[in-house]
């Protein structure tokens, strides 16, 4: 349990962030501008991207084949730029948790792994990671959301306190699943090709 | 209503390819095109409304080694509820060692359905897919049903691309990280081995499959506007 709130925590080295899963697009097109936008944004990323990351998350913590997942979560993640923030992320991640937590597991992941199968190994109990996956899903874009649009840090923790993050990392217990973002991945790609000044990776 | 149909195409001597196999099932009638060539061309046309609730229809395609199959629809699916609230379900089953290109018209999922649409492609090392899916949530001025669907593909086993999209909750649907709010999404999948850069606009992408291959998306208001998309990229 103290792992998973190691991991969670927005102090954690991990370089989480830099990542504003996809907020900082959608900010700048006006599509998140307010508390309601932002509420119905972190509701479809959680239902969709996060529901997807903790499934994978719960799986490592299960002892699945590691290789085996990384390759089912890539062919789940069509957009090269959510690939590559999911794999900076979890780059980010081992390199603290490898002075932290060393294990033969944390070896036995692929170069580069999915943020998910990071936190799956560290966390080790399959619902305790698919939370932690689940929260990370929108804890960061939350926290982009009030350093971009000048939100009340107050409300929008309101919002991420009343968003089903437990039904969903239930869930994600259950089976692997594949729910793709078609508007989330195409924000990320038009993200990775925006020009000018970006404060955010993803 | 429950129907199976099975379509089986391979290469003759001749370097044609040939319909071997072809079992029609009421709603799922295959219709061969009498023309000889590298590439046989079968519609798939639903001789009965379909699929209702309650309606479970599934279809096997073979492609074999060096053949090349064009599937293509005449007209848009429309998904609707049956009379007792039950769901419906399709699902369509590829195996690929030659070239297939699968073209069905839109899918409207109608207010109430409740469909489950599951398509499998298994593809030899040389195989190729092509396959465009247009959903459109909901006939004008209505909101949509529900429906779920599932892609997945693999390669000598290995997965190239594995999709699922949940229409029919609004919270969801609505979502700039779901569907944007966006009454139709399109997409071409395109399953080869040729390597593609990664390109896009504000509600379109293409872009390069981890394992290769290339999906292009595309979000909008109507059909005209998104399949003129994707017939650009």
């Amino acid at each position: 349990m103290l792992t998973a709130l190691i991991l969670a925590d927005s102090r954690f080295p991990g370089g989480g962030h830099v990542h504003s899963g996809g907020l900082e697009e959608a900010a700048v097109r006006g599509l998140v501008h307010d508390e309601p936008s932002l509420r119905s944004f972190l509701h479809g990323r959680l239902l969709g991207a996060g529901l997807l990351a903790a499934g994978f998350a719960a799986a490592a913590a299960r002892g699945e084949d590691l290789a085996g997942l990384d390759a089912e979560l890539d062919a789940r993640t069509p957009s090269p730029a959510q690939r590559e923030a999911s794999r900076a992320q979890g780059r980010g991640m081992l390199r603290a948790a490898r002075r932290a937590w060393p294990s033969e597991r944390l070896d036995a992941l692929p170069r580069d792994p999915h943020q998910p199968l990071v936190i799956g190994v560290l966390v080790g109990e399959p619902f305790e990671a698919a939370l932690t996956c689940a929260y990370l899903a929108v804890s960061g874009p939350a926290s982009a959301a009030v350093r971009l649009l000048g939100l009340d840090p107050f409300g929008v923790n309101a919002i991420v306190a009343a968003l089903p993050v437990q039904d969903v990392a239930a869930r994600a217990c259950k089976e692997l699943p594949a729910l793709g973002s078609p508007a989330l991945d195409l924000l990320a790609e038009a993200h990775a090709r925006r020009e000018g000044v970006r404060l955010f990776g993803s | 209503m429950k129907a199976s149909a099975r379509l089986v195409v391979t290469l003759d001597s001749h370097g044609n390819s040939v319909v071997r196999v072809l079992r029609s099932m009421t709603p799922l009638t295959l219709v061969p095109h009498r023309r000889v060539g590298p590439v046989a061309l079968v519609h798939l046309v639903s001789s009965v409304t379909a699929p209702l609730g309650g309606d479970s229809l599934s279809l096997t395609v073979e492609v074999g080694p060096g053949a090349s199959l064009e599937l293509r629809g005449v007209a848009a699916t429309l998904l609707l509820p049956g009379t007792s609230g039950a769901a419906s379900s399709s699902s369509v089953r590829f195996l690929i060692g030659g070239t297939l290109s699968y073209r069905p018209e839109p899918t409207v999922v109608a207010a109430r359905a409740h469909h489950t649409a599951v398509v499998e492609a298994e593809l030899d090392s040389h195989a190729e897919l092509r396959t465009r899916e247009v959903l459109v949530l909901g006939r004008a001025g209505e909101p949509a049903g529900s429906l779920s669907t599932s892609m997945r593909a693999t390669r000598c086993g290995k997965p190239l691309v594995h999709q699922q999209l949940v229409i029919g909750d609004s919270l969801a649907d609505s979502s700039p990280a779901g569907l944007a709010g966006k009454r139709v999404i399109g997409t071409d999948l395109l399953l080869d081995t040729k390597a593609r850069a990664a390109g896009g606009g504000e509600w379109w992408s293409v872009v390069p499959l981890a394992a290769g291959g290339t999906l292009a998306t595309a979000l909008g208001e109507d059909v005209v506007t998104v399949t003129r998309v994707l017939d650009s990229i």
